[in-house]
């Protein structure tokens, strides 16, 4: 290639368009609406067309719209530079809430939070917080528990399958309860475990499924975000009349994602805690620090797939409704990782 | 700077590049409102939320405009310095990790320091260390002649890989939870300037800049790279030129330069190091320097074009609620729309007999 060719023209045409568009935008205004609606925002890392746990915070925030009349906005970052960015954006544009859905957040809420005082900000499974930086924690272990037990009835090779994103708190934590939800039903299962180490790697999950169905797993479980249809799809593929595959959804309830193949999902409404949030939010009543919603508020659950009731014994299905009443009433500990700094942080 | 850039077309009268931009703009602004009307969304609120995201105001345009240009500026340069001296330097994506990973471990390792040695101590770790990422891909070139396409792509994925293993492993925060680093010291981190997100990287960037046009157009050793550049045969064959040590210095040093991007990436924006660090700066870097038609001082301009779009972009999501994908689509569109004309433009010129 010839430089002096390249050379020619294009610094002109580059001088062209960024000046052209410095003289056009400084004559635009900020298009801020003066009213005193509620203005509230959505940061999340990952497509919200995941099915998954960024579908549900979509879902949650168009369900605020509806139902509190804020007006909402929602923006997708794609590394850590456009978080600090996207705070600003918002702070700086007056928004009252910001929801940042992940603990990748954290950080950069602290800084924002000190930056704007007006704003608040709720970190979705954030381990840190502030005076206006609040976490939300989902207890999802507690479905996660249910959703071994259902894996440790419907097992007959006695090996399950459970394939993660990122090794975070979050993430091990419903793994671990998983693991003593399927002993719970049968001591002496083996318990296969991969992190894929990204949360939307479709391909990543589908072979780290395949390799534990080829270890003798008959029923997986997955805690990631789009990657769980590379899961769902080598369950898919193993699955025949002789030798049932299941897999179990998670975060969101995933039943008819791949129903002919989904037991039943371990599902956190995250729309209805977003609501619940934005509510108390508006009423003043957010209580500070972390705010931790369980099976007990209705937020966590395990949801059978209604398609696959006919073909799961009625007595696992029993055993598993009486393990969600214990552990409703507190009869019953599951395992959890704690995440949650003590002292909050700082930025 | 403009001027200068421009004074040479104005003497030969040739308003050609302008109107080239002019038609440029206006093409990619027709395909980009094409594609969102399909889509369903209004294109000129899209349009208008792009422009107010970008330069709504001037502590926008300073806080997130200049900020992302900032690292396209530096990894700019380092691949524009490269490809001046035929050295296809395709690893300043690696090359900035290696860098942010240097700038990281001296913030954390010295948070003693006072801030006017550990800053300048972090960034000069940081250029080291980019420098540093470009030896094997030089070595392997002048030793064994093979390609430094294949080589810095693959010292790409080695970084990457490296800096997961790190944020998991040795560097993982103190208390082992989340796979980031802590944030570096107070005095590890570049200051701000005015009261926004602006951070002193920038004026050293566009300092960089202008340093990197006279050293290619002024001194003797930018006479060596460009010759090596335009033909490492002739520029060996005159015998006054050593190509082998011109070509290590350009690479050691569009390294440099990267590393640097990836040190002031992390001391003035992110404060800690990420898996997921760097949304391709490296990659769009080619983009940007080829646009800058290899001149530094361009490059100033089509970083800053480039951050003009995603600063945009990122607002196009927020105000009109077009999702991400349909704003890398248009982010694509519209920097197809002037490499287009450009190349239609040149083709007229030569047509010509101009040049």
């Amino acid at each position: 290639m010839s430089h002096s060719r390249i050379r020619r023209s294009v610094p002109a045409l580059a001088a062209a368009c960024f000046l052209g568009g410095l003289v056009v935008g400084c004559g635009g205004g900020e298009n801020d609406s003066p009213d005193d609606a509620l203005r509230v925002a959505l940061l999340t890392s990952g497509p919200v067309s995941d099915a998954g746990w960024y579908a549900g915070a979509y879902e949650g925030l168009l369900l605020i719209e509806e139902s509190l009349g804020a007006q909402v906005s929602h923006q997708q970052t794609r590394s850590p530079a456009e978080f600090d960015e996207a705070f600003f954006s918002y702070g700086s544009s007056g928004y009252d809430l910001v929801f940042a859905h992940g603990f990748e957040y954290q950080d950069a809420a602290l800084r924002a939070g000190e930056e704007f005082p007006e704003l608040t900000i709720v970190v979705s499974s954030g381990g840190r917080i502030s005076d206006n930086v609040r976490s939300l924690i989902f207890r999802l272990e507690e479905g996660s528990y249910l959703a071994g037990m259902m894996a440790g009835g419907l097992t007959r090779s006695r090996v399950v399958g459970m394939v993660g994103g990122v090794a975070i708190p979050p993430a091990q934590g419903t793994f671990r309860a998983f693991e003593a939800g399927a002993r719970s039903i049968d001591p002496d299962i083996e318990v296969l475990e991969a992190f894929i180490g990204s949360w939307d790697d479709v391909a990543a999950a589908r072979e780290a499924a395949t390799a534990q169905l080829n270890r003798g797993a008959d029923v997986l479980v997955h805690n990631t975000d789009a990657a769980s249809f590379g899961v769902f799809q080598a369950v898919r593929e193993a699955n025949g009349d002789e030798n049932p595959v299941w897999a179990i959804g998670m975060n969101r309830d995933q039943n008819d994602v791949a129903p002919e193949v989904i037991a039943g999902s371990a599902a956190i409404d995250i729309p209805r805690a977003f609501l619940d949030v934005a509510s108390r939010f508006t009423a003043g009543t957010l209580p500070p620090g972390a705010l931790d919603l369980s099976l007990g508020e209705g937020v966590v659950d395990f949801i059978v797939n209604p398609e696959a009731l006919g073909r799961i014994p009625a007595d696992l299905l029993a055993r598993i409704d009486e393990a969600r009443v214990a552990i409703r009433e507190g009869m019953l500990e599951v395992p959890r990782i704690e995440f949650l700094e003590e002292e909050p942080g700082g930025p | 700077m403009i001027r200068q850039l421009l004074r040479p077309r104005l003497r030969s009268r040739r308003i050609g590049p302008l109107a080239a931009g002019v038609v440029a703009l206006l093409a990619a602004t027709l395909l980009a409102a094409a594609g969102l009307a399909l889509a369903g969304y209004d294109p000129a609120a899209a349009g208008r939320a792009l422009v107010s995201g970008a330069f709504g105001s001037w502590e926008r345009f300073a806080s997130i405009t200049l900020v992302r240009a900032t690292p396209l500026i530096l990894t700019g340069l380092a691949v524009a310095l490269a490809f001046r001296a035929g050295v296809w330097n395709i690893g300043a994506e690696g090359q900035l990790y290696a860098g942010a990973v240097a700038a990281v471990w001296v913030g954390l390792t010295f948070p003693g320091a006072p801030a006017w040695l550990l800053l300048p101590g972090a960034m000069a770790a940081a250029a080291v260390a980019g420098g540093l990422w470009t030896l094997v891909p030089v070595g392997l070139k002048l030793r064994a002649g093979v390609g430094e396409v294949i080589t810095t792509i693959l010292m790409n994925f080695v970084a990457i890989h490296t800096v997961a293993w790190l944020v998991h492993g040795p560097l993982q925060e103190a208390r082992g939870v989340f796979p980031q680093t802590d944030p570096v010291a107070l005095a590890a981190r570049l200051p701000r300037l005015g009261s926004g997100r602006l951070h002193a990287g920038f004026p050293v960037a566009v300092v960089l800049a202008g340093a990197l046009w006279w050293l290619l157009r002024h001194s003797a050793w930018g006479f060596r790279v460009r010759a090596v550049g335009a033909s490492i045969r002739a520029a060996a064959v005159s015998g006054r030129i050593h190509t082998g040590r011109v070509v290590l210095g350009a690479f050691l040093l569009s390294g440099m330069l990267a590393g640097l991007a990836g040190g002031v990436e992390v001391a003035g924006v992110t404060f800690a190091l990420y898996e997921n660090l760097s949304p391709g700066y490296g990659y769009t870097a080619i983009a940007v320097a080829l646009l800058a038609g290899l001149n530094p001082l361009a490059v100033l301009l089509a970083a800053g074009f480039f951050g003009v779009l995603q600063a945009g972009a990122a607002a196009m999501q927020r105000d009109v609620g077009v999702p991400a994908v349909w704003v890398s689509a248009i982010e694509a569109l519209v920097i197809l729309a002037v490499v287009a004309a450009d190349r239609f433009l040149r083709r007229g010129m030569a047509g010509k007999g101009g040049g």
